[in-house]
């Protein structure tokens, strides 16, 4: 009995103490580190070329991938996944709200109100395209701020790549909403932080200036590995913001376009493909008439949005023609409007009308009717041999971003807006170039005029993400003067209000950064 | 814990106090049964102050005793034994065991209270108030028992349930109670392969469930106790031999389906309907119409038979060791085709007292089996959606001699509706999971210092989970490799494993006095606590499209805390209880990763105030104010969000440089300040009861606010790598009145009636969110992404958010007509309106238990008011465009009859029309039993019983079942509950 006290009582004071220790030293697992392979603490990433590659990968992949985890998962939220994609929200945003497209399940939401033309500030492919192309700024900030003073192999050309995306994703913060929130690699991350603004004239002086800046850095012109940006797509986008000067801070810039322009076509880096279709097949990375392509592949590079959605959606309801396009397609999610049809219809689009005619009207009667309307076969998960792409569901297609098509037709657009530094005869030339190639008949020069571009970049671009900005620099998206079907929500559609050329800043986005305010008419 | 408690409660008791002091008498005070001393016994002169405790070889000595004096002995568990004092030099006394006395103490965490001492809102729910029947699940014990929480548990067996205790006080983090099994905290992440996380429980092992409801008494559980705490205690081993066994046989069938057109109607609506605008040509689809009249919902539900076998013994080995085994096994088919669920434990406990019950040592292990088979529950809706006019059954089809829509030449079609019975049948998605949980006690009084304890815990739950996800190979869901539709058909097939881990250790300290009127206990402590996980996938290894490989493992989850707490009470009549909790997750950065949260409670026994009063036998006021904590956010995530980290993508999610596919590299969400949210509460309780507690029950109101709330809220554009995520920004406050009342309507030798009833009103309110803004919520189907529900600012979260449909003069709907209630001409999302939420208002439980000699009749009914649901099955159906369902004849609900809704777009699908009051009263139980006492010898009981579980639910929805799992009030594909008749027998002898 007293043995056993004892023994106790050395037994409990131990435990006693025992228990302080385990309390002590336990305090210290409360720092836990990641397990997971995949994962590192941002300070021990970048450590080599490879890394560095890496971390630019990501910033590349908010333009056309949902996530890192696979095609139904985003890193942005409001709205789905696929949807989420800048590939996806940008052409929606382009596309839809114009006669080139109509998407035929209106059930899924912020379809109706965008491709009818009466959207608000909860729509969620425009609060959706915000905040994933607000996500460029901070992974190009982010490589910008971690690869500081880093000495590794390429590290200038790859931030300079970095500060480009950052200006790319200005560019379209400056198109589609007329302003931006304003952040460089100098401010915080922190869920509290809210980013000054700044509007068209303050982004376009930074784009200018930024891409005149990194010139030196990038690859030269056409060098650049393939879907990475190289002195070609800097000029480039150069040629995009002086082009459409006039709408974003009412100054004429077209000789600068101009110069632009011929700083690409000189350079002799890029050339027509011989035949327009393989622009567009499943091996258009391969097409040397691409600037920039936004890659995809079937097994390794899956998002729903990008050419996968375009694809899809090309598949008719009636045609049920997954095996031409080369995926199982959404049952004829997507059509032409009557007016874009009639504009490929004519001879003048020779091979770029790939449209699909029978059993179906040439007017979208309904948006819900399937069959009404025009489909087409531009795009095709099929290579330019007739190899089928690696998936029936995603697409191993590139989204053409930067085609040098569009350098001619900006070309003779800017000449005829009266830039200096080209000639009208060379336009003339270049768009016979385009039509020669089609196989449709050329024109002469008296034929070059406005109106005559608006159309022919319609021909030649229609459904690569411009649509929406060509109408406005040709003032034909608001206002009455040029209307398509279900345009201002009638069937054969009617004027729309001119604030309606910049979209509203999302609520979501004003809620949560009160330096922003809304445009005007929203 | 409990013995000191209880032994400071009997000192209190017998105050009322005056001394004469004379003489003196000692003693020793013994158990009864094993001749064993007590120590710490209570021997006091009745009607004085004058007492002692004996010390701990069961000797005591009192002084200043007279001749005729009352001399009561008492210990905590033991009958109170009175002698009177006549002289005696040596006075000793045996006690006896008494089990009523144990019946009373509620578990509360580190600790112990007698229920009548309790400050805090605590229900407690032993076995004999267990809910009958079939119950596969443990939380189906306690469903409608207990005032102010809600058990939701769908129709698939052995699934998880949602538990809500005073209606859930967080937004974005979980709303989930802590359960803590005989001192082991769980956590709620199940492994894969297995159904939920109390699905390996044996529910027959369980002995009480004690619920924690208000601050007071859950702040000692601190950052994980602002959902409340509910605290399992199994089935311990006793010093007698007894032995149960159970069985019974339940025959389940589903009741009710989705109303769909039968083949002939389907014919007639198309005739009738088409061509229709927007759809394609009446030709297409009569094309496809076939010759048989299938019911699919018949097809893919089944009648099933359930099992459930328990045996358990009860003993001690060699006198010393009291130990219980049990083993139960339940066999649980699903209602759906192919879904099943078994389960088989072994568990035992072994509870041994050594050095004079100083030691007490209390083991559980317990090892359970879950082998799941998964339907999927799609196919529900599927179902209801297929060509009635085809057959099941195709015997020419290659896929399976299924019935499958193919082209003319036989072979596949892409993104066409799939026969729902072969997508069952021909899929066998099957896990199975082992876990072992269980704790060791250490519960040691100190002889050399017997009023302080010592109580170690070490606890362990580990769960290994396997299964795989396989098609038959002539399955049409098949993956097709190579280039074009029909190139090669492969099967898809996947595996998966899954291990959750939990180690906890707790140990405390007990110190415990008297002094003078006033007695006092104090319990200090640390508990430390880490979860591990990981989660192995093959993906499906035939799609070269899919991700190869992967495990993938989750950041490990720390917490370590110190906790104490004080009970004071002044003549057992006010009684003060002090908590304080110190906790760390490791969760939160340096600077946010420690919180206080304490808490005090006060009871006032107003009874006590008066002399012995036969009708008011108690009443109890209670007084209490906590502050509890959440911190459960991103369960699972590879890192803490406080971290700078940097994550490389799978192997789909690449980019590609040139020929060169790179995974990509990206910065994850980052909050530096992320911290525990915070629930305040307050709570007035009363309890009462009357006629020697015939009749009891008890009253409370409460009120809680937490701020800092963990909400997954927007982001300023451009502050980081995302542009939402969890923030500390938003207020929710609910407010709430519990009443729960138990009547002994009958109490006689031969007939016995009680009646329990509770009811619980709640309101939830967000008095903040970030900036302000609405978050939208609630994914609903019909569309890609899109949501019916909003968190706003002054509204109860999960708020349905709608269209207001425009009638009629006839008063039906105008389709796509809303009101325009910003009357600016546009129908847009502006034009929405709040209307309801999915919380009930007011919930209640009622039971009758009636016993008439021989037989037993008990019934359980359980009511919710006030809950409103989103028919989702039919605003994402009922349209007659739908028919057509991308050139394939696809059944639609008949309720498109009603509202004559053509075309369905995204404004429509959130009409007002959808939303309907889902209030319902619902029958769980009946069952009816006939005992066989002295069966085949004197201590032998035999009971046969038969019952019906889910009788009836009556309610006004226009869907099938208004009790949405989940509480999301959005019903969409949902696992029916079925009804199941029910034949049982019980032994024990």
């Amino acid at each position: 009995m007293k043995i056993y006290k004892n023994m106790f009582k050395i037994s409990s004071i131990s435990l006693a103490c025992l228990a302080l220790l385990t309390a002590t030293s336990c305090l210290d697992d409360l720092d836990t580190e990641p397990i997971d392979p995949t994962v590192v603490t941002a300070g021990q990433f970048l450590t080599d070329e490879n890394s560095a590659l890496q971390l630019l990968a990501g910033v590349y992949s908010n333009f056309t991938l949902p996530s890192q985890t696979g095609p139904t998962d985003s890193n942005i939220s409001g709205l789905d996944a696929g949807s989420s994609t800048f590939s996806r929200t940008m052409w929606n945003l382009q596309e839809l709200s114009t006669d080139e497209a109509v998407w035929s399940y209106e059930n899924d939401p912020g379809i109706p109100d965008l491709q009818r033309n009466v959207w608000n500030d909860s729509n969620e492919f425009i609060s959706g395209m915000f905040g994933r192309n607000a996500l460029s700024l901070t992974l190009a900030n982010d490589f910008l701020r971690s690869s500081e003073g880093l000495s590794i192999n390429n590290i200038d050309v790859m931030r300079a790549e970095a500060r480009f995306l950052r200006a790319l994703a200005y560019y379209y913060f400056m198109d589609l909403y007329g302003k931006a929130p304003f952040v460089t690699e100098l401010d915080p991350v922190d869920p509290t932080f809210q980013p000054p603004v700044a509007e068209r004239q303050q982004l376009f002086d930074y784009i200018e200036s930024e891409i005149n800046e990194i010139l030196p850095s990038l690859s030269a012109i056409g060098q650049g590995p393939y879907a990475r940006a190289d002195q070609g797509a800097a000029y480039m986008l150069l040629a995009k913001i002086y082009l459409n000067a006039e709408v974003y801070i009412g100054e004429n810039r077209y000789s600068e376009c101009v110069a632009a322009c011929n700083s690409l076509i000189n350079s002799g880096a890029y050339t027509l493909n011989p035949n327009y279709a393989f622009n567009f097949t499943s091996d258009n990375n391969l097409s040397n008439e691409i600037i920039l392509g936004l890659p995809s592949d079937g097994l390794l590079s899956q998002s729903f949005g990008s050419t996968t959605i375009i694809l899809n959606g090309e598949v008719g309801s009636i045609e049920g023609n997954g095996d031409e396009i080369g995926v199982n397609g959404f049952g004829g999610a997507m059509r032409l409007r009557k007016q874009i049809s009639e504009i490929l219809e004519v001879p003048a689009a020779g091979d770029r009308n790939t449209l699909k005619t029978a059993g179906r009207t040439i007017s979208v009667t309904s948006i819900a009717d399937r069959d009404s309307g025009y489909t087409h076969a531009k795009y095709k998960n099929i290579t330019s041999q007739g190899v089928p792409g690696s998936d029936r569901t995603f697409a191993d297609t590139d989204f053409p971003l930067f085609r040098y098509a569009d350098v001619l037709l900006m070309y003779a657009e800017a000449v005829k807006r009266g830039g200096t530094g080209g000639s009208e005869s060379q336009a003339v030339q270049f768009i016979n170039d385009l039509r020669n190639r089609a196989n449709a008949p050329t024109i002469g020069a008296t034929e070059l005029t406005l109106l005559f571009l608006i159309d022919e970049r319609g021909r030649e671009l229609f459904w690569e993400g411009h649509r929406r900005q060509d109408l406005i620099r040709f003032g034909r998206f608001t206002g009455g003067t040029y209307n398509w079907e279900w345009k201002g929500d009638t069937p054969n559609g009617s004027s729309i209000p001119d604030f309606l050329k910049i979209y509203p800043i999302p609520a979501r986005s004003l809620a949560t950064n009160p330096n922003l305010t809304q445009n005007t008419g929203y | 814990m409990k013995n000191l408690l209880n032994k400071l409660i009997f000192i209190l008791i017998l105050l009322p106090l005056s001394i004469f002091a004379q003489n003196s008498v000692s003693g020793s005070v013994t158990d009864a049964n094993t001749a064993m001393p007590i120590p710490g016994a209570n021997v006091i002169v009745k009607g004085t102050t004058n007492g002692t405790t004996t010390d701990f070889d069961g000797n005591y000595t009192i002084n200043g005793i007279e001749n005729g004096d009352v001399i009561t002995f008492s210990y905590v568990g033991y009958q109170l034994s009175v002698v009177t004092f006549t002289g005696q030099a040596t006075l000793n006394s045996s006690l006896s065991e008494d089990t009523a006395v144990l019946g009373e103490v509620l578990l509360i965490g580190y600790g112990s209270v007698n229920k009548r001492d309790a400050t805090g809102s605590v229900t407690q729910i032993t076995t004999e108030d267990f809910n009958n029947g079939n119950i596969v699940t443990a939380e189906n014990l306690i469903n409608g028992r207990a005032a102010g929480v809600t058990v939701n548990t769908s129709g698939a067996p052995g699934s998880g349930s949602t538990i809500r205790i005073r209606g859930g006080s967080s937004l974005s983090a979980s709303n989930d109670p802590l359960i803590v099994i005989d001192g082991l905290p769980i956590t709620n992440d199940n492994a894969g392969g297995s159904r939920s996380i109390l699905a390996g429980l044996n529910p027959a092992d369980i002995e009480s469930f004690n619920i924690l409801k208000d601050a007071s008494a859950t702040a000692i559980y601190g950052s994980r106790a602002s959902n409340g705490v509910i605290i399992i205690n199994t089935k311990r081993g006793s010093s007698k031999t007894s032995v149960q066994y159970d069985v019974n046989f339940g025959y389940n069938t589903i009741t009710d389906q989705i109303d769909v057109f039968n083949a002939s109607e389907f014919r007639n609506v198309i005739e009738e309907q088409f061509p229709i605008a927007g759809s394609n040509t009446n030709a297409q689809l009569q094309a496809r119409l076939g010759n048989s009249d299938t019911n699919w919902q018949d097809e893919i539900f089944r009648d099933v038979f359930s099992v459930n076998h328990n045996l358990s013994i009860r003993g001690a080995i060699a006198d010393v060791l009291p130990i219980r085994f049990s083993t139960g096994f339940n066999r649980q088919p699903g209602n759906i085709e192919t879904s099943e669920f078994e389960r088989s434990n072994f568990s035992l406990a072994l509870n041994p007292k050594l050095f004079e019950d100083h030691l007490k040592i209390n083991v559980n292990a317990n090892y359970s089996r879950e082998d799941n088979r998964f339907a999927d529950t799609g196919q529900i809706g599927a179902a209801a959606r297929f060509n009635p006019t085809q057959a099941v059954y195709d015997p020419t089809n290659p896929f399976g001699g299924f019935f499958q829509y193919l082209n003319a030449d036989g072979t596949k079609i892409a993104e066409t509706p799939g026969n729902p019975v072969a997508s069952l049948l021909q899929r066998r998605n099957a896990g199975n999971v082992d876990r072992f949980y269980g704790n060791v006690e250490f519960d040691y009084k100190l002889h050399f210092f017997p009023e302080m304890r010592a109580v170690v815990n070490v606890g362990y739950d580990r769960s290994f989970g396997e299964g795989s996800d396989v098609t038959d190979p002539t399955s049409i869901n098949g993956f097709d490799a190579g280039s074009t539709i029909n190139d090669i058909q492969f099967n898809n097939i996947s595996s998966y494993t899954s291990l959750r881990k939990n180690k906890n250790l707790n140990a405390y300290l007990v110190y415990t006095k008297a002094l003078g009127d006033f007695n006092l206990e104090a319990t200090g402590g640390y508990d430390y606590q880490v979860f591990e996980r990981n989660d192995f996938t093959t993906n499906n290894t035939n799609d070269p499209a899919s991700n190869p490989p992967r495990l993938t493992e989750p950041i490990d989850v720390v917490l370590a805390s110190f906790f104490g707490r004080l009970n004071i009470d002044f003549q057992k009549k006010y009684l003060l209880t002090l908590t304080y909790r110190r906790d760390g997750s490791s969760r939160f950065i340096d600077e946010f990763r420690f919180a206080n949260f304490p808490a005090a409670g006060f009871a006032w026994k107003i009874s006590e105030e008066f002399a012995e009063n036969s009708t008011l036998s108690n009443l109890k006021l209670r007084l209490g104010y906590g502050i509890t904590g959440q911190q459960e956010i991103n369960q699972g995530a590879l890192f803490n969000i406080y971290q700078s980290s940097i994550s490389t993508s799978q192997n789909v999610s690449q980019y590609i440089f040139g020929d060169t596919p790179i995974a990509t590299a990206l910065p994850g969400y980052r909050n530096q300040s992320i911290k525990w949210e915070e629930t305040t509460q307050y709570n007035v309780g009363l309890d009462f009861g009357l006629f020697e507690d015939r009749i009891s029950g008890s009253v409370d109101g409460f009120y809680k606010e937490s701020k800092d709330l963990l909400i997954s809220a927007p982001i300023a554009d451009g502050a980081n790598f995302t542009n939402q995520g969890f923030q500390n920004i938003g207020n929710l406050t609910a407010k709430g009145v519990e009443v729960s009342l138990n009547t002994d309507v009958i109490k006689t030798e031969n007939v016995n009636w009680n009646i329990s009833y509770n009811a619980t009103v709640i309101d939830r309110e967000i008095t903040k969110l970030a900036q302000g803004s609405d978050i939208e919520i609630g994914g609903r189907s019909g569309g890609t992404g899109g949501t019916i529900q909003v968190h706003r600012e002054g509204q109860n979260p999960n708020s349905f958010y709608v269209y207001q449909q425009l009638y009629d003069t006839a008063g039906n709907p105008i389709e796509g007509a809303f009101r325009d209630l910003d009357g600016n001409g546009i129908i847009n999302s502006n034009d929405r309106y709040i209307r309801g939420n999915p919380d009930a208002d007011v919930t209640m439980g009622f039971r009758s238990d009636l016993k008439v000699k021989n037989f037993d009749f008990s019934f359980a009914l359980r009511a919710s008011v006030g809950n409103e649901v989103y028919n989702n099955i039919a605003s994402a159906n009922a349209y007659y465009s739908l028919i057509n369902n991308q050139g394939f004849p696809s059944n639609v609900p008949t309720s498109v009859t009603e509202t004559g809704f053509v075309s369905q777009d995204a404004q429509i699908i959130n009409s007002d029309i959808y939303v309907e009051d889902g209030s319902f009263l619902r029958m769980d139980n009946v069952t009816l039993g006939y005992t066989i006492r002295n069966a085949f010898n004197a201590n032998a009981n035999l009971r046969f019983y038969t019952g019906c579980q889910n009788v009836f639910v009556l309610s006004d929805y226009s869907g099938l079942d208004p009790e949405i799992p989940g509480n999301s009030g959005i019903d969409n594909n949902i696992y029916p509950r079925p009804r199941t008749y029910l034949v049982g027998a019980s032994l024990s002898f």
